[in-house]
């Protein structure tokens, strides 16, 4: 049972897609993921810890701090890491595409929990991150309508903005304290690409693609909230790994997105792939990995520290 | 960051009593996993020092920890050269505890030697950016030097204007090649050896001493 209900308990199993629109029995919307071969009792302290941390909301650093919570406790960096974050998504799930055979049938099953799995737990760590800034980007202010509003205006903004925006209001959806996700929110975390996104992302220029996709997003976001419509979801999600046949350029796309996602992906226990540039680029530096997803960054302020025998 | 630091305090402290402001630069050993990078770092290590940096293997990412071996004197025609050589562990794109298993390594020990690993490579290229003033890159000239992994650590000691030396190892090897590898990195000089037979160590030690000295 890899999915859990936060709120109830309540288990789905991998690739379940009645979670897609929020927990049927609690109406909650934060899962916690477990790896294959957890077990209830086996495991209990993971578990708890997650649990405990997303639900007292603050970013206490000593308790196993995900990257970004301490990435964006410099206001500086703020900016560049939730870029990262969209594009590092975004990515990720077009790689996951682009990854699936295209000679096979579709799996949905199969694909799409990867893609939910780091959505929901990545939203776990922002929205408690997210809220020590001031509230000049969407995820400070009231997640519902004026979030959608500000979502139409930030479209005739530059790209940018967009991605970012897009991904806040990501996050905002993902708030703890709402019951029940209304339709815009539900869509805007489960309408993440369509199939006329994908068509139009898979002819595009490789580095235009996850611009691409951060601007869709916003648009059907922003559409869906106006018109107040419910979308069907689960379907949505489906396409995502449907094939589109464009294979000449995928290889390329691949390429191009190997460069661009995250530093360190953790493909299951034991197997890691690793974008050698971003771990250059980073200041921080990942000392320790855990089983459980989360890793132990010491970054540069620290370790430059009079402590010089603390190991 | 108890290494880095634990090491910039001894490189200090070696500094204020030693060499008296003429800091010993630290040369990293980079390169693909089973490059012989280990097996070049002791051989470095006990011509000039006596003692050994790490253990070898022929099992990838025996090295999981940057070693590094201080002080290192090497003396080339009367001029004498002191570098602080540093054990990098092998930088690789993938890690998959599947290949250890090969390796008569037991699930749960492949599992988190693939961890260590990926801790490694991370730790590898965080030295890269802050920590090394030039770079030796070991290669296997028996394999195909023309893979993603050389081709993005060479740009990157490019982009830092590092000194830079291939070194060709397993020359001892025979399928060993070591023309390809001079040819896939004209820009830079190669240097062919045998780290682990301990062949042409003396054209290794004159080039160590002409970039780094």
């Amino acid at each position: 049972m890899p999915h859990q209900c936060t709120g109830c308990g309540h288990t789905f199993e991998d690739g379940s897609k009645e979670m897609l629109s929020g927990c049927p029995q609690c109406g909650g919307n934060k899962f916690q993921f477990h790896p294959k071969g957890w077990s209830e009792d086996g495991d209990d302290s993971i578990a708890t810890d997650s649990n405990a941390s997303a639900a007292s909301d603050t970013s206490t650093p000593d308790n196993a701090p995900s990257p970004r919570d301490l990435t964006e406790s410099d206001p500086s960096r703020t900016e560049r890491s939730s870029v990262a974050q969209t594009v590092g998504r975004a990515t990720t799930k077009v790689r996951d595409f682009v990854a699936s055979d295209p000679k096979k049938p579709p799996k949905p099953d199969a694909e799409w929990p990867d893609d939910w799995e780091s959505s929901v737990s990545s939203s776990d760590d922002a929205s408690s991150s997210s809220r020590s800034p001031p509230s000049d980007s969407p995820a400070g202010s009231n997640p519902t309508a004026s979030s959608a509003e500000q979502g139409v205006n930030d479209n005739i903004e530059e790209d940018d903005d967009d991605i970012i925006d897009a991904d806040a209001r990501r996050e905002s959806a993902e708030e703890p304290d709402i019951p029940k996700e209304n339709a815009a929110q539900a869509s805007a975390r489960t309408d993440v690409v369509s199939p006329d996104e994908l068509d139009q992302t898979a002819s595009e220029e490789p580095d235009e693609s996850t611009a691409i996709e951060g601007r869709i997003d916003t648009d059907s976001y922003a559409s869906t909230a106006d018109s107040s419509t419910v979308p069907d979801s689960p379907s949505n999600g489906e396409v995502v790994s449907e094939p589109t046949g464009e294979e000449p350029d995928l290889a390329e796309l691949r390429a191009q997105l190997n460069d661009q996602f995250e530093s360190i992906k953790i493909l299951e226990p034991g197997q890691y792939e690793l974008n050698l540039m971003e771990l250059y680029d980073r200041e921080e530096y990942i000392i320790a990995l855990q089983e459980n997803g989360r890793y132990v960054i010491q970054v540069p302020e620290q370790w430059i520290g009079d402590d010089l025998d603390d190991r | 960051m108890g290494l880095l630091t634990s090491l910039k305090s001894s490189i200090s402290r070696a500094t204020t009593s030693l060499f008296a402001g003429s800091e010993p630069k630290r040369i990293g050993i980079y390169g693909p996993p089973n490059a012989g990078k280990t097996t070049l770092a002791n051989r470095i290590a006990r011509d000039w020092t006596g003692d050994a940096v790490g253990p070898e293997s022929h099992v990838p990412h025996e090295t999981r920890r940057a070693r590094r071996k201080e002080n290192v004197e090497i003396k080339r025609n009367g001029k004498s050269v002191t570098i602080d050589v540093v054990d990098t562990p092998g930088v690789t794109t993938k890690v998959d505890y599947k290949e250890f298993l090969e390796h008569d390594i037991e699930k749960e020990d492949a599992v988190r030697r693939s961890r260590e690993a990926t801790e490694g490579v991370a730790e590898a290229m965080h030295w890269l950016r802050e920590d090394v003033d030039g770079v030796i890159y070991v290669l296997d000239s028996a394999e195909d030097p023309f893979t993603q992994v050389n081709t993005m650590l060479i740009g990157i000691i490019e982009s830092q204007n590092l000194p830079v030396l291939i070194f060709a190892n397993k020359i001892d090897l025979e399928d060993s090649n070591v023309q390809r590898i001079a040819n896939a990195f004209p820009q830079h000089e190669t240097v062919p050896l045998s780290a682990l037979e301990g062949e042409n160590m003396d054209e290794v030690y004159d080039k160590i001493a002409e970039y780094f000295g």
